[in-house]
């Protein structure tokens, strides 16, 4: 009897649909009740709660869904469908689309999945789909990777990158990618939590680290918890592997989607504009105090960014991380913005080599996605001493002048207060038409007076009568010269303002700039030998 | 009662100490100033308490992470 001749009698495909039917609903129970309990028991959403909970609301649409190991009778009749690892599939966030995938932890702790075509992670689905639709990817990690029981069901060890992170890398100069940590990632997840424009992990129930504590107790005889080798503490504030931490795993679904809310599509496609209740030209009476008259005095920079840019759009990225700088993507007029802010409470905004680091990525996010650059200036030059010079300082703080030196993306420089250096030339686009903007209390040269004067002047201080008031004389003498409106008539710096003048002018030059970015789409180039 | 550590963010030495072991603190008060590349580091309360025990005086060089003081609340 063919297929065909049971219509009519139980309908089309009787067979075949009740056993799709039975497939799906054995794929709905995941790893078993007892490993969701656990799940749920140890703080943590399965994966399939976590897609709902960051998407739009019955917008996933899977691919892959029955993938899975069969049981089969004597008879080959399914017995039952364990599912696959991973789910994949396509959603909406906030009405945009994206793909979105993330392993089982129910199913084998999320380990690996042998099959003809991999789901996701390093060149499965979910990233082909991405590229080929040119959508941002969200990874959502739970698993660490490889285990070394699928060599004895393979029958052989696979070389490393036979399932490589080609394509991970290609779409980073692509599409948006966001990965969360929300287990313990080690191996090849962790190596994908990496490859994100955007990570984060959830405090108290994610760790993220190359190897966990065994490995590490083997190889060096340490003893040491997951935590302490692969926690926020370390992963972000100190390492800066991941950039954000999150209260919860909601707290990491929001800060995905704040994210998200700034990037394109794609690099082919501008960045989002959205509607804006905050005046364009709003003065703001309170920046005209904010800088303290006493140099050696800082003040919140965190506070005078957020009272230019549009009302409570500031996204911080990086947080604890190279702290002397700070990185937020935010909005003027409703257009997207990059701010490079210095923090003159660390380290009076000395570039550090984290900092240098933090600056140099948010640099390029903002160059790949066309999203214009606002740098806020107080920098007094490269961190000194003997730590930053042993963490690389130098090196890196060039690299950040090298990234400078590429840039594509409209940008913009503003001078709070101080502007010194190297690292003062991290904050000017040379490619762009340079505009760059002071405030009153703006200063700046090769470098600081203080210092400078001791170094230029040795001689001549070592052999005076009061060497110590000799030297505050040659720096008076020569701090008259570092007045702002001396540079500004040699239109070495193009203007100075008001400070309440600053959202308003900032404002039409971002909106200015659209015309530009509409020419300049596409992939950004890359350029040389990164120091 | 929980005891919190207030510690430095930079590395340089303590300028000026402003209030006294078994001072009551409000979140945001300043404790002490530090200097570091020529500027003066405010180090404020980041819990309200009663601040237990200082560790530091003028003058001593500080390290990044090190303990200043501690605030039981």
């Amino acid at each position: 009897m063919s297929d065909r001749e049971l219509e009519g009698e139980g309908g089309y495909w009787p067979e075949q649909i009740a056993e799709l039917e039975k497939r799906r609903a054995d794929v709905a129970e995941m790893g078993g009740a007892a490993n969701i309990e656990r799940q749920h028991g140890a703080g943590r959403l399965t994966i399939r709660e976590r897609i709902d909970a960051l998407t739009d609301a019955g917008s996933f649409r899977e691919v892959g869904s029955i993938a899975g190991t069969g049981e089969y009778d004597e008879n080959l009749k399914l017995k039952k469908l364990t599912p696959a690892t991973y789910v994949a599939g396509s959603a909406r966030i906030n009405g945009r689309p994206v793909a979105i995938g993330g392993e089982d932890f129910t199913v084998r702790g999320g380990t690996s999945f042998g099959a003809m075509r991999r789901k996701g992670g390093q060149g499965g689905y979910i990233e082909d789909l991405a590229h080929h639709y040119k959508m941002p990817l969200v990874n959502l990690i739970d698993g660490a990777g490889g285990t070394v029981t699928s060599a004895k069901r393979r029958g052989y060890v696979v070389f490393p990158g036979v399932d490589g992170f080609e394509r991970s890398v290609e779409l980073l100069g692509e599409v948006p990618v966001v990965s969360a940590v929300m287990g313990t990632a080690a191996g090849g997840p962790a190596g994908r939590a990496i490859l994100s424009h955007f990570s984060v992990m959830v405090e108290g129930s994610s760790q993220i680290f190359a190897a966990g504590p065994p490995v590490v107790k083997r190889s060096l005889g340490q003893e040491i918890t997951k935590e302490d080798l692969g926690g926020p503490k370390v992963a972000v504030n100190k390492a800066g592997s991941i950039h954000n931490a999150a209260a919860t795993e909601e707290d990491a679904f929001e800060q995905i989607r704040r994210f998200l809310s700034f990037m394109p599509q794609n690099v082919w496609e501008l960045p989002p504009v959205l509607p804006v209740d905050d005046p364009v030209d709003r003065m703001e009476d309170d920046l005209l105090g904010i800088v303290p008259d006493k140099r050696t005095q800082p003040y919140d920079m965190k506070k005078l960014v957020g009272m230019v840019v549009d009302r409570d759009s500031a996204f911080e990225i990086r947080p604890t991380f190279g702290k002397a700088v700070i990185t937020m993507l935010a909005r003027l007029g409703g257009r997207p913005v990059g701010i490079v802010a210095n923090n003159p409470k660390i380290y009076g905004g000395a570039m550090d080599a984290d900092a240098a680091r933090k600056q140099i990525h948010f640099m390029e996010l903002c160059d790949t996605f066309h999203i214009p650059l606002v740098f806020f200036v107080d920098v007094p030059g490269f961190m000194v001493g003997l730590k930053a010079e042993t963490e690389g300082t130098l090196r890196e703080g060039m690299r950040a002048v090298y990234m400078a030196g590429q840039l594509k993306v409209p940008t913009l420089t503003l001078v709070i207060r101080k502007c010194y250096g190297m690292a003062g030339m991290a904050t000017c686009n040379k490619n762009d038409i340079d505009l760059k903007i002071a405030w009153p209390s703006g200063e700046w040269g090769s470098l600081p007076v203080e210092g400078g004067v001791a170094a230029a002047f040795r001689r001549e201080i070592a052999a005076a009568e009061d060497p110590k008031a000799r030297e505050k004389e040659l720096e008076t003498e020569l701090r008259a010269y570092s007045s702002p409106f001396r540079t500004a008539e040699a239109l070495a710096v193009e203007e100075i303002i008001d400070p309440r003048e600053t959202r308003p002018l900032l404002c039409e030059y971002i909106a200015l700039a659209e015309s530009r970015l509409k020419i300049t789409l596409g992939p950004r180039a890359k350029a040389g030998v990164a120091p | 009662m929980a005891t919190t550590e207030v510690t430095s963010e930079v590395i340089g030495s303590v300028w000026k100490v402003e209030m006294s072991e078994g001072d009551s603190v409000a979140e945001g008060d300043l404790i002490m100033i530090l200097e570091s590349m020529k500027m003066e580091i405010p180090v404020e309360a980041p819990v309200a308490g009663t601040l237990a025990e200082i560790k530091v005086k003028p003058e001593d060089s500080v390290e990044e992470d090190q303990v200043l003081c501690l605030i039981e609340s």
